[in-house]
């Protein structure tokens, strides 16, 4: 089999003495060390309460020099913890843990693989992967992942989270109505940080020939996600609750980063499978456990006028690298808002629809680099979110909802630009 | 003395038609090497063409802001300029091969000189397009992150990176060239060194301010209170 040739030989023999499993969770402890431990404790505490008579393994990716063991160790039980545990309950099986170690961190393609080929190897029915950095996740939201797969035989399981308004508009503004209009993909996280799969898709999606590429090995989530929707396996979303906030320092809190791990990928996709798009314009509808949004909104207090005048000045200096992706109208539709007052300033849902159809085709053409490309994005996405902020200042959680929907119809009633855009031949002046 | 002039027109005579009867099939040669050559570079005009059309260099040329360039200086796609390139060379050569059929001795020694010092043109030609290349991509890159980052002179540093690259570029060419060398290094290193003191002096005595802002944000975060922007996640 493919997946043996680049499987350790401790990893495979840790897999021999495991057996076959039903249900499988995959976590990487390098890139949160300080709370994979409370990770680990909410993944046995959901198998011990919901999935009792199940054979379960946890396959922990390790890439640092700190182990597992010694990090679990490390860190005690807190009070809140020994409240959840339930009293009486404990797994009939054993909980195996298996360890695939990494001489350096695996990237999230490595990473993904790995746990894919182990779910193979496995035959594991259901599974889970989760991010270590997610302090919030509880046994519930794990138990809430693998029983949609496990019982009610879904393929893929997107998770829903409670948010404030002001977080995730990325995601909001730009991933889940792009991903929606051009793959007609329900999923509103197509970048989750927790997901969950069934053993077919990852059978799939292992023996899928994209492992090489550069955008899988950033971020391999949104094309599993969109494979999914696309190619007729069945998806859901479960609600989760909070999110967990990214740490300081790490690539969520740096917009430009941001963008070229989740754009970058996101264009990849429209790249490379045309063949799901192109011709298609049908929304795959996807059964929601859960509310379907829940917004919370406790005062904050943005630098908004730090925001825009990053817009500004970007749109400004980058004029020359703008002007060879953007089309010439809407080129210049954006230097005309740039010349307003910052009260008087709105990106109107339409031109921000243009914008990113005309960066998706570029992107397409390769008229410059293409990651030039996605980073000239982040000033338009700075002056999207400027607008977005004042817009809805005192907007409840149905309004935004509203808002977002409409902004999803306009994405999806411009799609013709996009096909239009994509089928224009470069101009290249002689 | 009739007969000495007769004589002499009659060797003149034959001294011109020995000279044409040798001179033009030398001279046909030639025709005939220049028209071989003229065939044989349309060949490769339209083979280079058709091979980087498929390779898709222009694509290429695109993305590292080679073409871009090429429009400034109203010159077409990068594949139309090395195919013609190509033409041009072949032929370039081939009419030299057959100048040098005709047997002029001084014609000769330049041809020779000449044919020794195309490989170094094509090798500066190189430089200087890699040169152009690589000062738009960094210069373009520079600027990104510049303006990303917030740096209100994000167009300085781009303009900065594009013009240090060309001077490198620009001298690595004309030293290939063997043109001028002693010159080119010391003119080289005098602008560079000179650019690079210039700039220190005016970051030490005009960024002072601007250092001490990068410190302060970095070292003890925002003074508003206000989170700088919203989560994008």
């Amino acid at each position: 089999m493919a997946e043996e040739t680049f499987l350790s030989d401790d990893l495979l023999r840790q897999l021999v003495s495991v057996g076959e499993v039903d249900l499988l969770v995959g976590i990487s402890s390098h890139d949160a060390v300080k709370t994979v431990g409370q990770v680990l404790r909410a993944i046995e505490q959901s198998f011990q309460q919901h999935f009792v008579r199940q054979r379960v393994v946890i396959v922990l990716l390790d890439g640092g020099e700190e182990r597992e063991d010694t990090v679990i160790e490390t860190i005690p039980e807190t009070s809140e913890e020994k409240k959840v545990r339930v009293p009486g309950i404990t797994s009939l099986r054993t909980i195996h843990r298996v360890t695939a170690n990494f001489s350096t961190p695996p990237t999230a393609g490595i990473a993904l693989r790995t746990i894919l080929a182990v779910a193979d190897l496995l035959r594991a029915r259901a599974c889970a992967v989760v991010s270590s950095s997610s302090s919030n996740l509880t046994a519930d939201a794990i138990g809430n992942l693998l029983r949609p797969v496990y019982q009610e035989k879904f393929d893929f399981v997107a998770p829903l989270y409670t948010r404030h308004k002001y977080q995730g508009l990325l995601m909001r503004n730009l991933l889940y109505p792009v991903s929606r209009a051009v793959f007609g993909c329900g999923i509103r996280e197509v970048f989750p940080a927790e997901w969950g799969f069934s053993g077919r898709l990852a059978t799939y999606c292992l023996n899928t020939n994209v492992w090489h590429e550069e955008a899988i090995r950033a971020q391999p989530e949104a094309w599993m996600a969109i494979t999914a929707n696309c190619t007729d396996y069945r998806c859901c979303q479960v609600f989760l609750g909070e999110k967990s906030p990214p740490r300081k320092g790490s690539p969520g809190t740096d917009i430009v980063e941001v963008l070229r791990q989740t754009v970058g990928t996101l264009f990849w996709c429209i790249e490379t499978q045309q063949q799901l798009w192109m011709d298609r314009d049908k929304l795959q509808p996807v059964p929601t456990f859960g509310p379907a949004y829940q917004l919370t909104s406790e005062p904050t207090d943005m630098d908004r006028h730090r925001i825009f005048e990053m817009f500004r000045s970007g749109v400004t200096d980058l004029e020359p690298i703008l002007s060879s992706i953007l089309d010439p109208e809407t080129h210049a539709e954006i230097k005309r808002m740039v010349s307003l007052e910052e009260g008087k300033f709105r990106f109107k849902s339409d031109l921000w629809v243009r914008t990113l159809y005309d960066f998706a085709a570029s992107y397409h053409h390769a008229v410059l680099n293409r990651d030039h490309i996605v980073q000239a994005l982040a000033p338009l996405y700075r002056g999207m979110t400027h607008s977005f902020l004042v817009e809805h200042a005192d907007s409840s959680p149905a309004e935004i909802e509203a808002a977002n929907e409409m902004l999803c119809s306009e994405f999806e009633i411009q799609k013709p630009y996009l096909r239009e855009k994509w089928k224009a031949k470069v101009e290249v002046k002689s | 003395m009739r007969e000495t002039i007769l004589q002499g027109l009659e060797q003149a005579y034959g001294n011109f038609v020995h000279m044409v009867a040798e001179f033009l099939p030398h001279f046909l040669v030639m025709l005939i090497i220049i028209a071989v050559g003229l065939l044989v570079a349309f060949l490769f005009k339209y083979i280079l063409r058709a091979v980087l059309q498929l390779t898709k260099l222009d694509r290429v040329s695109e993305e590292a802001g080679a073409s871009r360039v090429l429009r400034m200086a109203h010159l077409p796609a990068m594949s139309e300029v090395l195919s013609r390139s190509l033409f041009w060379v072949t032929w370039f050569g081939f009419i030299l091969v057959g100048l040098s059929v005709l047997g002029v001795a001084s014609l000769q020694e330049q041809i020779s000189r000449l044919l020794q010092f195309l490989p170094e043109v094509i090798v500066a030609i190189l430089i200087l397009f890699l040169g152009i290349a690589i000062a738009n991509f960094l210069s373009r890159a520079a600027l990104l992150a510049a303006v990303n980052a917030g740096y209100s002179s994000a167009r300085i540093v781009s303009w900065a990176i594009r013009f240090v690259i060309w001077i490198l570029a620009v001298t690595m060419t004309l030293e290939e060239l063997g043109l001028a060398r002693q010159t080119v290094i010391a003119a080289f290193s005098i602008v560079f060194g000179a650019t690079m003191l210039g700039l220190a002096i005016a970051f030490g005595l005009g960024g002072q301010d601007l250092a001490r802002r990068f410190l302060e944000k970095h070292l003890e975060g925002p003074k508003t209170g206000k989170d700088e922007e919203p989560q994008p996640l």
